[in-house]
């Protein structure tokens, strides 16, 4: 078995650090999709019923937002990775 | 000089295990500076209403509507819960704005504390609403099997809450302070009205607004 040092461990641990903070990002096409989705509807919904406006904007932002949690915690994850595990 | 999180400047009265953050003293000078500054709008108002007067009856009847839309009936007892998240979270996501001033919203603690607030609301009122053995029967539907994953899924909601708010403030300012470095000239401007000015304003409408959903849903 070969001993490596500490040295090298810790880089070794930074730079996968680095790369897994890239790789959770990849989870922003899923935000990006939903909240493009739920745009689109809401506007087809405007056109339909312009009178409606205010209370379909209002839905589409709270849908919005609940869709944009998964792309939330992938940032949370790769600042994490980032600020606490690269700096060790 | 990126990283995000609360800065410890002092210690109180010299113990290590009690500092006093960033986050503190802003966020508590902007509460003495909301409290001030509503007594001095709300202390000669008129039947023709001035500038600020017109500006605080704006805010107040848009959340009470919003409210009066999903809770109906409520409007009045829970403006005063949720019209005060709406305005302290706006407002400590627009202080940003002052040249040096740290955003108390880039720090967990405060939004998870308010979400835990929020969380604890929305529990009293499922129970006030049915009383406690059938709240707590309500997690039991429609089959028992069902029960750890309610409440997984109950205890979800606070996290999803404070780090949806944490992660757009964190997020805004990191990339924020990317740019800085890059082109510290002109072209910081419109990005800031961007991420300061509206990205703050519907976060802070969207914490508010989830607070009256999540309250909504533990009433039926």
């Amino acid at each position: 078995m070969v001993e490596f040092s500490t040295e090298v461990v810790n880089t070794i641990v930074s730079a996968a650090a680095l790369l897994g903070a890239g790789f959770a990002m990849i989870a922003g096409i899923g935000p990006g999709i939903g909240q493009g989705f739920a745009a689109g509807k809401a506007v087809e919904s405007v056109a339909r019923d312009p009178e409606a406006r205010g209370n379909i904007i209002t839905t589409m932002l709270l849908g919005q937002a609940v869709a944009e949690s998964t792309g939330i915690y992938s940032l949370v994850i790769a600042l994490y990775l980032i600020f606490v595990v690269f700096g060790v | 000089m990126l990283e995000p999180g609360p800065q410890e400047l002092y210690y109180f009265m010299g113990n290590e295990s009690l500092p006093i953050t960033d986050t503190l003293i802003v966020s508590w000078i902007l509460l003495i500076l909301l409290v001030l500054v509503s007594r001095w709008i709300t202390s000669n108002m008129s039947l023709k209403p001035g500038k600020a007067q017109n500006i605080a009856e704006l805010i107040v009847s848009t959340i009470e509507d919003q409210i009066e839309d999903m809770l109906p009936g409520e409007g009045r007892n829970l403006l005063p819960f949720i019209a005060t998240i709406f305005v302290y979270i706006g407002f400590s996501n627009l202080v940003v704005l002052l040249p040096g001033v740290p955003s108390p919203s880039t720090d967990l603690n405060l939004t998870l504390g308010l979400a835990a607030v929020v969380f604890m609301v929305s529990h009293y009122y499922g129970m006030k609403e049915k009383g406690i053995l059938g709240y707590a029967k309500g997690f039991a539907e429609p089959v028992i099997f069902m029960l750890p994953i309610n409440v997984v899924s109950e205890l979800a909601k606070p996290i999803s809450h404070s780090f949806r708010l944490f992660g757009n403030m964190v997020g805004a300012s990191i990339i924020l302070g990317l740019i800085y470095m890059a082109a510290p000239w002109m072209i910081p401007v419109p990005l800031h009205a961007w991420f300061d000015l509206f990205v703050g304003v519907i976060q802070a409408f969207i914490y508010g607004m989830i607070a009256i959903v999540y309250i909504s849903v533990a009433k039926d």
